[in-house]
């Protein structure tokens, strides 16, 4: 039977969450066609049944993968952007000239979107034709959902049409369930911040911080978070969910990329721009948005400095030691 | 997506309306009715026995309030309808909601009577000016508005929107801030070679019987803000609905009533905007994609307001809640419109509509053919916005909704770009600015406060505001811009300009000229004024 377009989803790149959500979804009987720009990828996938990015997650019949855009577009209704935050202004215009109105895209980026720190969303939006734009966020990592571990993810948008498509199709209980928000800002800055503070918990667990500095630390970052939230018109309550907390608590280990580059810094290891990750891109980008809303968030603005070369981890773990001391 | 396609044709048929009422009429009773009835198989707050219920409350509730001699017999009526509810059968319901529908319908219809358009555009001017001017004044006042349609300039996306005119039909969305603005759009339209569009105009407006009978005459349908039931709003919508399915040129203020402050719209309530969308998804619906509808924005840029002074007191009003429909304002007080008329439209290019560039129901550009195209440019098929995964149209009054408000998010951004400056806006701001210097805040509250005689500015200031005001907005096209027929004026002139009529159209002195200083006499007037640039940040920010 064929399967058809309204039941089909199709992934925008073949990384590491884009092939794992791709194995979750393919493994419980969806049909899933992934597009890459890398024939060679496509062929792996095709032929192996395993993506080499993260070759641990099997890739079963159900899912295809191309290199044609224009075949995504035409089989796969919602599509869910697996890209970085570097290529997806440069793939959301690419991929638009194959959508129209009627299509629902999600993106699964955790970070803002260089150079003016735009939410995701809002660069997709001037690269699709489409205004059915979403989120999906969550602590879920691609090696988690490779070898199907539980998961929980939540998808936000202003339409109530892309929450429950994509909830419809996304779907694949036990492995991954998928609850539903309109507060699209709300988890798209929640989910950039959470790579950022993964950094820092690098960071404080690297410096050899005990527990009790750890849990003032992780406190602390929910309560300037959400002052964020509130200054770029999210929902309060939105960083303590899946999307904040829990994907910063799931990030908080050795497993995460953002964690480890704190351990990193914390060592002492410098670390050019190229190695840097979506969390510390975050890092950089929310420190600047909090400057342009005038949030004050010394734990962001530390990151931040360390990552830039403008401070020492330890001096940054004692300011933002001191700073919440006295604010609360 | 080729843009060669032919882009259906939808004829300006106002002229045919009267034929085509009764029609219209059926329509919109046929598809409220046929939607209630299919909604109340769901039950609750569905059912028609709710539905009836809320009609008669609502109207009992307004009747008793009214000072009308007949509210007593009409509660009667609604409460009897309220009565029979219990016993009524589905059949009964339904006959009993058909006529509601019939009665509220008819309430609604608007007139298009093409021997009075004729009349009031052959002589627009004087016409308008019998309008406004009530017989103590007549003669006078006719002779003032000789000349009203000189003194009304149209520009902007002129062709543009007269091409999209041509080639399906438009929603002129223009700002709100008077009365005033029903006629001085009616008269852009004119002189920007548009054709007349039909609008739903609040029913206090029809209280003049010389401005009902021209409004009821020329396209206006009357909008009952009083009647809050869900029903009302309901045929109303689908009057709008079916007015713009069938090609006919429509307005809607986006802002909803008059704006008190005077600031451009940046929170549009939409409204009836909604039904573009509606309209739209039944053309493809029927099979006629190539329907198009163009949401045409535009500003009405006034020297002076009317009601400036009841508008601003009712925005700072000590309940902080302003008033939904005002109704004994400047606008019901026959000599403050005759002075209006005799004081400010004389003044030549005292009110200048602005059209901007036109957007298809979703919020996207089009091109000069009228075909739609995404934020990167590239055409797209406005149709597929209303299918679902199948092809097929699909019904979702959400995304609907979030569609027209990304429509509106549009306009509210480019309201801004489309302002037209007056010497009274920008002599405003920089005195604003200056008293907003010396209290250390911009807080309205804050600077209301400061005392009289503490707010005088010397002129040669002023004029040095004036002009680096200036300097900045030229500088950048999103502020707005100054009026193009003043543009070569000096700022020493424009200034001059400026305190003449801030000094003598309103009951009070809003600035006047002492030796060489100015003194800011109303400070909330001049905050009114002053407002219409409050987009463009303080110099140095």
């Amino acid at each position: 039977m064929t399967t058809t377009r309204a039941e089909t989803v199709g992934i925008v790149g073949a990384g590491r969450f884009g092939t794992a959500l791709g194995s979750v979804l393919a493994r419980a009987g969806r049909r899933v066609l992934v597009w890459s720009r890398d024939a060679a990828i496509v062929r792996a996938i095709e032929t192996t049944r395993s993506c080499p990015r993260l070759p641990e997650a099997p890739l079963p019949a159900p899912l295809e993968a191309t290199t044609d855009p224009r075949r995504l577009a035409s089989e796969a209704r919602l599509l869910v952007m697996a890209v970085s935050s570097t290529n997806v202004r440069e793939r959301a215009r690419e991929l638009g000239g194959f959508l129209d109105g009627s299509h629902i895209v999600v993106h699964a980026v955790g970070a803002l979107a260089a150079p003016n720190n735009d939410r995701v969303s809002e660069v997709m939006q001037e690269g699709l034709p489409t205004l059915k734009i979403g989120v999906i966020a969550g602590p879920a990592l691609p090696a988690d959902l490779a070898l199907g571990e539980f998961a929980s993810m939540v998808v936000a948008s202003a339409f109530d049409e892309v929450v429950a498509e994509a909830r419809r199709l996304l779907n694949a209980p036990p492995a991954l369930r998928v609850y539903g928000s309109h507060d699209l800002a709300g988890v798209e800055l929640a989910s950039a911040l959470a790579g950022a503070y993964s950094v820092a918990l690098g960071l404080c667990d690297g410096l050899g911080m005990g527990a009790g500095p750890r849990a003032v630390l992780i406190t602390r970052v929910v309560a300037e978070a959400t002052r964020l939230a509130m200054a770029g018109g999210a929902n309060v309550r939105t960083f303590s969910g899946l999307s904040g907390l829990g994907n910063l608590l799931v990030r908080a280990t050795d497993r995460s990329a953002d964690y480890q580059l704190g351990r990193r810094l914390a060592d002492g290891v410098v670390t050019a721009d190229n190695q840097r990750t979506e969390g510390a891109r975050a890092a950089i980008a929310g420190a600047e948005l909090a400057r342009t809303l005038r949030v004050r968030m010394p734990v962001l603005a530390g990151v931040a400095a360390v990552l830039d070369g403008k401070a020492e981890p330890r001096d940054v773990a004692q300011l933002v030691g001191d700073s919440v001391a006295s604010e609360e | 997506m080729a843009s060669d396609r032919p882009v259906q044709e939808a004829e300006n048929r106002l002229e045919r309306f009267n034929s085509d009422r009764e029609r219209l009429l059926a329509e919109v009773e046929r598809r409220v009715v046929a939607r209630r009835v299919a909604q109340a198989k769901a039950g609750g707050d569905h059912s028609l026995e709710y539905v009836l219920n809320d009609v008669a409350f609502h109207e009992i509730r307004r009747h008793e309030a009214s000072k009308n001699g007949h509210s007593g017999e009409a509660t009667a009526r609604w409460r009897d309808l309220s009565r029979r509810l219990l016993a009524m059968s589905d059949e009964d319901k339904q006959s009993e909601l058909r006529s509601l529908v019939g009665f509220y319908g008819k309430d609604v219809v608007g007139n298009f009577d093409p021997r009075v358009y004729k009349f009031a555009t052959g002589i627009g001017p004087s016409l308008l000016g019998f309008v406004f001017n009530p017989i103590s004044s007549l003669s006078a006042g006719v002779a003032a508005m000789r000349n009203l349609d000189a003194r009304i300039t149209a520009d902007g996306e002129v062709e543009l929107a007269r091409a999209c005119a041509e080639r399906g039909t438009i929603v002129v969305t223009p700002t709100h801030s008077s009365n005033m603005d029903s006629p001085a759009i009616g008269l852009g339209l004119l002189r920007a070679g548009l054709p007349p569009v039909t609008y739903g105009a609040g029913k206090n407006l029809f209280s003049n019987p010389f401005i009902s009978f021209f409004m009821r005459n020329l396209g206006a349908y009357r909008v009952d803000r009083r009647l809050k039931f869900e029903l009302y709003k309901d045929v109303l919508k689908e009057y709008s609905t079916v007015l713009l399915e069938h090609g006919y040129h429509s307005l809607f203020f986006p802002g909803g009533t008059r704006c008190r402050s005077n600031l451009v719209e940046k929170h549009l309530k939409l409204g009836l905007l909604g039904t573009t969308v509606t309209a739209y998804k039944n053309n493809v619906r029927e099979g006629a994609p190539n329907k198009r509808l163009y949401i045409v924005p535009a500003t009405i840029n006034y020297r002076l307001t009317l009601e400036a002074e009841t508008l601003i007191d009712d925005y700072l009003a000590e309940t902080g809640k302003s008033r939904y429909i005002i109704t004994d304002d400047e606008f019901s007080r026959v000599g403050r419109m005759v002075e209006f008329f005799r004081k400010i439209l004389a003044h030549e290019g005292s009110v200048i509509v602005r059209f901007g560039r036109p957007y298809d129901p979703f919020g996207n550009d089009i091109t000069d053919d009228g075909e739609s195209i995404d934020r990167a440019g590239r055409v797209v098929d406005p149709a597929s916005f209303v299918r679902g995964a199948d092809g097929e149209v699909s019904d979702d009054d959400q995304r609907d909704a979030e569609y027209t408000r990304a429509l509106g998010r549009r306009l509210a951004g480019i309201y801004p770009r489309l302002t037209v400056f007056h010497s009274t806006h920008l002599l405003a701001r920089v005195l604003y600015d200056e008293l907003a210097r010396r209290a250390g805040t911009r807080d309205i509250y804050r600077l209301l406060r400061l005392a009289q005689g503490e707010c005088t500015i010397p002129i040669a200031d002023a004029i040095a505001g004036v002009d680096r005001l200036r300097a900045r907005i030229a500088a950048t096209p999103a502020f707005g811009a100054e009026h193009p027929g003043f543009v070569t004026q000096s700022s020493q002139d424009k200034v001059a300009d400026a305190v003449k009529g801030l000094s003598t159209f309103h009951t009070r002195t809003i600035v006047e000229r002492r030796d060489d200083t100015l003194c800011v006499a109303d400070a909330k007037l001049l905050y009114y004024y002053q407002n219409r640039t409050a987009h463009i940040p303080p110099e140095g920010a």
